[in-house]
């Protein structure tokens, strides 16, 4: 535990002013005003990598990919649940420094306060009203179940490296860490640009997912209030 | 070896997804604690998560932009899923006092 909190908080300092400094340099040109900047031709793909070889990007992307898979890691192996939601918030600030390394910064901050916030703060709500110790963390499932969740897992597993193997990257650190010289420069995953996008082509599943969240909220009162016999105890009381 | 270790490229992020959704899947299948399996099942949304991005950077323009819209909306989803399946195990377990998803067997027959 001492050493995840440890390795999570080497992270956290390693990471943080290498990514201000990934950030791109606050002279650049806005969403807005975009036609107006300079072309796309004069841009150097080195303006704002961490180095020019890429050694910053490689160094906070493993510290950051090793802080997620860590805490996913504890997230299935602990006993105790409130380290396993421990080990999922070090897993959800780990994804959301990943995302900002994809220049998804908006999504970084919604990953920090939708994930390692509010879903967070649900979990060990629920974990504090159970606190219950787990009898049997583990399946003690037979052979039969045994011997089919091995061959789903390895059969997953084959799966994805099957694809992973096949599909042609472009390994360049250089390609990820700078941003392409595109239309969008460096707006290009900010608030306005994600917020443009989402009004435009994504208005009919932003309608639908607010109201999913309304019933979302309105099922999970429904479902979680006290039984009718308690309820009526407590009207009597007055609320 | 060194290739690996510092051109860390779209690859790396694809192989990041697919190893946090394997451990995701890991959780659900090997741990009988619903809490637990939900919280597996959010580690699988992030790391489709993931890999939505990780391909949205590989093309960098407008258009794939609404990758973003669609994690956003992921993220949306993941926030409504986890409200309503708390809300299930608070429930289940007012009237069961056990979240053991092995001893939860009233509807099997």
């Amino acid at each position: 535990m001492k050493i995840y909190a440890l390795l999570v908080a080497f992270a956290m300092a390693l990471g943080a002013p290498a990514i201000a400094t990934a950030q791109p340099a606050p002279q650049a040109q806005h969403f807005g005003d975009v036609r107006t900047g300079p072309p796309a031709a004069s841009y150097s793909p080195h303006d704002d990598i961490v180095d020019g070889h890429g050694m910053g990007m490689a160094l906070l992307f493993w510290a950051f990919a090793i802080a997620t898979v860590v805490g996913a890691i504890f997230v299935i192996s602990r006993r105790n649940l409130i380290a396993a939601a421990m080990g999922m918030v070090g897993s959800f600030m780990g994804v959301a420094a990943i995302y900002m390394l994809l220049y998804a910064r908006f999504l970084a901050v919604v990953q920090m306060l939708v994930y390692a916030g509010a879903i967070m703060v649900l979990f060990v709500f629920v974990i504090m009203i159970l606190n219950r110790p787990e009898d049997e963390p583990v399946a003690p499932t037979g052979h039969v179940g045994q011997v089919v969740g091995g061959l789903a897992i390895l059969y997953l597993i084959g799966r994805l490296v099957m694809v992973l193997w096949t599909v042609e990257l472009p390994n360049k650190a250089a390609a990820l860490a700078a941003p392409r010289a595109t239309a969008l420069g460096h707006a290009w995953g900010s608030v306005n640009a994600v917020g443009t996008d989402l009004f435009n082509g994504g208005l009919f599943p932003f309608e639908a997912i607010s109201i999913l969240l309304l019933v979302a909220v309105v099922g999970a009162i429904a479902i979680a209030r006290p039984l009718s016999e308690d309820s009526n105890d407590e009207g009597t009381k007055g609320v | 070896m060194n290739d690996i270790l510092f051109d860390v490229g779209y690859g790396h992020f694809l192989v990041l997804s697919a190893v946090l959704f394997l451990i995701g899947v890991a959780g659900v299948l090997i741990r009988r604690n619903a809490l637990i399996m939900l919280m597996s099942v959010e580690l699988m949304l992030n790391a489709g998560n993931i890999a939505l991005l990780a391909f949205s950077r590989m093309w960098a323009d407008e258009a794939a932009l609404s990758a973003h819209t669609f994690a956003l909306i992921v993220i949306g989803v993941a926030a409504a899923e986890a409200s309503v399946g708390l809300a299930i195990v608070v429930a289940v377990f007012r009237g069961r006092r056990t979240i053991d998803v092995d001893k939860l067997t009233t509807l099997r027959h």
